[in-house]
């Protein structure tokens, strides 16, 4: 079997509405990005996510409305994994002050409910945790391991024996938890996942995922540039720049369009990107081997002809590799997870817009180079 | 057949190899079942026959039985070491990531901070919490801005400030260090499989704890103050009779049929040589080690040296968990006065034969002295005999202390406590007047070094914070493993299948070497010690779908040679040796930005970028090696592939 066999199409010829489609599809994610924004995750916005995992199929629209009035500000749910997961998220990392009271009359009832008619004090409140003193160690043990299965976080303050009293803490989630586990009764859950980042890691990563895929860039440019010529180096690396940016205009796009695909962008995405750049160089490279190859045979032809051959040469091998490789990722957006569906679709869309900014893009700029400067481009 | 003999061997060594790394993965993987497996059982049977037992009195049991069921068969401790590692994506678990609060550290140092000093403290602690550059640099440029010198803080009115900043550094590195030593030592005694405690960054320090999953503990552990303490040792004339007494209450509840645990499966381990030299063996005569064991449960675990003169008590890992719980049973506690208590080393010693040993005091519950009066502590040589020495200083009030403890106790021990475990137990050599000290034994430098951090972690307590945090339940992880699995064999059947269809014979033989190629990428993650998480796991089954690309590129070109006329033979050798340039230029790039992103990456990103170059180097021995040896090999036996 054989695909684009003896092909010979004037790729090059075209190469003006190619220029013209791919500053379409430029302006098309710059104006995204420009009027909807990129939305960023918790890694790289700081703030408080939690994932619970329910036994029953739920109605996302009911946990909504549970959680959005409950005092944490910006709250926003939706479903995880299959039907019986949802996240929440919050952008606050910790409980908001006039909400604290409310958590605390909880864990009291709780506790009076636990030990009927036994004295306890408070001895400490901070910004996230509250202690509680008891008559004896039993009693204290006994709070500790009841409370812990009603699903508050408890803890010994001392590991004495005969230390009276326990740390429970007061959180974001445990107020969540409160909140839909009277509500949901007859559909119990578990925590799947707690997530709390503080808003200064964010801006870090943010600078530090910037200068990885520039860092990454400029490494091109000088391997490529070492191994072929300075134009051709320059050409990979505008195409690449290209490929990232129409695709985070894709991101920006398809935001909350596509049901089950969450486009946050955080740390899995930097790595999927900075993979796209890995990858999609490679469909650059095999195009200018062969261009680099028909240069030294064939010195007397115009690098227009050249060019256009080596392209039609190589057309097969650049479309079966990137296949191959998409059916790879296209089984991790299929079976890999709701961790994952994201981290694939950004490859599955990357690879393809790769190949094409290889053959498109790359190609044309280092032809248009050569011409406009009159050089000659050879290789000894 | 010569030619191929040398390549032959290669690649099955590097199966044999990769084989050989796996198998502790495998097995460790049976031995969980089992351990599971056992433990539920256990636990349900320990609910039936004791309902009122409160939870965590089941889960000590639990973990004993677990203990002695590792003591009985070594290798499953040997295997879970060398498996491949389960990110805390994939097994669940916290990690932390806490940042020593350096504005504080220097607020607390500073000589008579004034109101301007706090307004510039306020100042430094908004710059430092959105850049990484040293808080000390900030606090030095703001204080420069405001014409003010640094000596009127910190140091001595004579040194510049560029001293002083130097100083102020050396502070700020010295509080990071410590608050890693006293996280570690908590970690330690809390008995975390396989935690993992690094630093990022000047003043980050990262903690990762399998399993943990409850942030309330988690939050003590990393976040508490240490408590450091100088405790009295109790001599062996009071030590020994307290011990015989518990080998006693022990021995006796054995035989009235309270069978704990573990003594149901614990099998015959126990060093025999060990209970040779116990001192209680004088007065039992010879007895078999079976007998001994039940006459004298608590010394055939707890071993005394007989020669010492010292009634430290030697405690191999395997039975820490078991003495600690007979330790807290009513009826020992009733046998040990009211005013001491038995603590452990906080770090084991190395026995000959590589066990662990921890050795077991019995000190004071009062502390003589706490850690608050130490002002600086110094680990040295000592210039004389060049033997790692720390010293110490005390403030005038702990001093006075000092001079009165150490000369009412000239000859005794003082133990060395944080969070109540013993760093070294020193002999009074005489009183010591004026607070200034030296603490001699330590085994080398980085011992001392460690009990310097350890002796400043009471006086300079690092404030930290924790800027985030991360729990993974179970349960995710266990989804998490079996759909990364399922990817990886659909992946791995779709583009076989496809390279069967379009390159015939050629795909078949690639797609057998990219079975190999994946053994060998899970061999070398097992081989260095990586961990496996979710996102390594995409890199595999994407590293399924790059690796055939070099193959690719030679079938591709293969093909055009063939159709230029020539033979089979002379094909395959000029599409190898012609595709060899594009498959390296274009894998060396990819791996590039593999470097790239495990450098920036942190926790499961890291294992990302390195499964990504791990199947970079692996794919390319795949194609360039095995594929062409395969290729070579049947070509010269005269057989045609077909090549589609």
């Amino acid at each position: 079997m054989r695909i684009f066999h003896n092909l010979n199409v004037d790729f090059l010829g075209k190469r003006r509405f190619f220029y013209l489609l791919s500053l379409v599809l430029f302006l098309i994610g710059i104006i995204n990005i420009a009027s909807r924004g990129l939305v960023f995750g918790i890694d790289f916005k700081g703030g408080a996510e939690i994932v619970l995992q329910f036994e029953k199929q739920i109605n996302i629209a009911q946990i909504r409305a549970n959680v959005e009035n409950i005092g944490l500000g910006n709250v926003e749910v939706r479903t995880f994994g299959g039907e019986t997961g949802v996240l929440i998220r919050t952008e606050m990392q910790d409980i908001p002050a006039d909400v604290y009271p409310k958590v605390v009359n909880n864990i009291e009832e709780d506790i009076k409910n636990i030990i009927p008619g036994v004295n306890f004090n408070e001895v400490e409140r901070t910004n996230n945790s509250i202690t509680y003193s008891f008559p004896n160690p039993d009693t204290t043990n006994l709070v500790i391991d009841q409370l812990g299965s009603l699903g508050f976080q408890t803890s010994k303050v001392s590991e004495e024996l005969n230390n009276k009293q326990m740390n429970v803490r007061v959180a974001i989630s445990d107020w969540i938890k409160i909140n839909l586990k009277d509500k949901f009764k007859d559909n119990p859950f578990t925590v799947l996942k707690e997530d709390k980042v503080g808003p200064k890691v964010g801006e870090e990563l943010k600078r530090d995922a910037v200068i990885a895929v520039l860092l990454s860039l400029v490494v091109i440019l000088i391997y490529l540039g070492f191994r072929f010529k300075l134009v051709f180096a320059v050409a990979a690396v505008v195409a690449l720049f290209h490929d990232v940016l129409i695709t985070l205009g894709l991101y920006a796009a398809l935001y909350g369009v596509i049901p089950g695909l969450n486009l946050d962008i955080d740390l899995t995405i930097v790595a999927a990107f900075l993979t796209l750049v890995g990858y999609s160089i490679n469909d650059t490279v095999i195009v200018f081997d062969r261009v680099r190859e028909n240069l030294k045979i064939h010195k007397t032809q115009s690098l227009y002809e050249i060019m256009n051959k080596s392209i039609n040469q190589t057309m097969s091998r650049t479309i079966i590799t990137s296949f191959t490789t998409l059916l790879a990722v296209f089984v991790l957006l299929l079976f890999g997870g709701d961790v994952l569906r994201a981290f694939a679709f950004t490859l599955l869309f990357g690879i393809v817009i790769g190949t094409y900014s290889s053959i498109f893009v790359a190609s044309a700029f280092v032809l248009d180079y050569a011409e406009r400067s009159k050089k000659k481009v050879q290789f000894s | 057949m010569k030619e191929f003999r040398f390549k032959i061997i290669i690649v099955l060594a590097a199966v044999a190899l990769s084989i050989y790394l796996l198998y502790p993965t495998y097995q460790d993987y049976q031995n969980t079942k089992f351990l599971t497996a056992a433990l539920d059982s256990k636990r349900n049977e320990l609910k039936k026959e004791f309902p009122n037992l409160p939870k965590d009195k089941i889960e000590q049991m639990v973990t004993l039985t677990e203990d002695s069921i590792k003591v009985a068969d070594p290798s499953i401790i040997d295997a879970r070491k060398k498996r491949i590692k389960l990110g805390l994506d994939l097994q669940g678990g916290m990690r932390v990531v806490l940042e020593v609060n350096t504005a504080k550290l220097l607020e607390k140092i500073a000589n008579n901070p004034d109101d301007v000093f706090k307004k510039v403290i306020a100042d430094v602690q908004k710059e430092a919490a959105i850049t990484d550059e040293s808080v000390v640099d900030i606090m030095g440029r703001e204080f420069q801005k405001r014409n003010i010198r640094l000596s009127r803080y910190y140091g001595t009115i004579r040194q510049d400030d560029s001293e002083i900043i130097s100083e102020l550094k050396k502070s700020s590195e010295d509080a990071v260090n410590r608050a890693m030593e006293i996280i570690r030592n908590r970690v330690d005694q809390y008995g975390v499989s396989e935690p993992s405690i690094s630093r990022q960054g000047s003043r980050r320090i990262i903690v990762e704890l399998p399993g943990v999953a409850k942030e309330e503990e988690a939050k003590q552990l990393l976040q508490g103050t240490a408590l450091l303490e100088f405790r009295l040792v109790k001599d062996a004339e009071f030590t020994f009779p307290i011990m015989q007494r518990i080998d006693d209450v022990l021995a006796k509840r054995t035989k009235s049929g309270v069978i704990d645990s573990l003594d149901k499966d614990v099998t015959s381990t126990e060093n025999i040589e060990k209970t040779d030299t116990t001192a209680a063996n004088d007065t039992t005569k010879q007895l078999s080690e079976e007998e001994f064991k039940a006459q004298h449960p608590f010394f055939s675990a707890a071993v005394l040296n007989p020669q010492s003169s010292y009634a430290d008590a030697y405690v191999s890992q395997e039975d820490k968990n078991k003495i600690e719980y007979w330790l807290t049973l009513p009826e020992v506690q009733k046998v040990i006065p009211d005013n001491v208590e038995f603590v452990f080393s906080a770090k084991p010693i190395n026995s000959q034969d590589g066990k662990k040993i921890f050795v077991l005091y019995l000190v004071n519950k009062t502390p003589e002295l706490t850690g608050g009066v130490i002002t600086d502590a110094q680990a040295n040589l000592d210039p004389n005999t060049s033997a790692p020495i720390v010293n110490m200083e005390m403030n005038s009030e702990g001093a006075t202390e000092w001079a009165r403890i150490t000369g009412a106790n000239v000859g005794k021990r003082l133990a060395i406590m944080l969070d109540g475990v013993v760093f070294t137990a020193p002999n009074i050599k005489g009183k010591i007047p004026g607070g200034r000290s030296q603490i001699e034994g330590s085994a080398n430098l980085d011992e001392a070094k460690l009990l310097e951090i350890v002796l400043k972690a009471g006086a300079l307590p690092a404030p930290v914070d924790v800027i985030e945090q991360r729990i993974v339940g179970p349960s995710l992880g266990q989804d998490s493993v079996s759909s990364g699995f399922n990817s990886a064999l659909f992946g791995y059947l779709l583009v076989g299948l496809f390279m069967i269809i379009y390159y015939r014979q050629a795909g078949t033989i690639a797609s057998l070497a990219l079975v190999l190629v994946l053994l060998f990428i899970l061999g070398v993650l097992a081989g260095f010690n990586a961990t496996l998480t979710l996102p390594g796991i995409a890199g595999i089954v994407l590293t399924i779908g790059m690796a055939v690309d070099a193959n690719v590129l030679i079938f591709e070109r293969i093909r055009e040679e063939m159709a230029t006329g020539k033979t089979m033979r002379a094909s395959v050798d000029s599409g190898f040796s012609r595709a060899y340039s594009a498959i390296i230029d274009s894998n060396i790039t990819t791996f590039f930005t593999g470097v790239i992103l495990y450098q920036f990456g942190t926790g499961p990103v890291q294992g990302f970028a390195l499964t990504l170059m791990i199947g970079i180097a692996t794919s390319l021995f795949g194609a360039l090696v095995i594929t062409k040896l395969m290729m070579d090999y049947l070509v010269a036996k005269g057989a045609k592939i077909s090549i589609g």
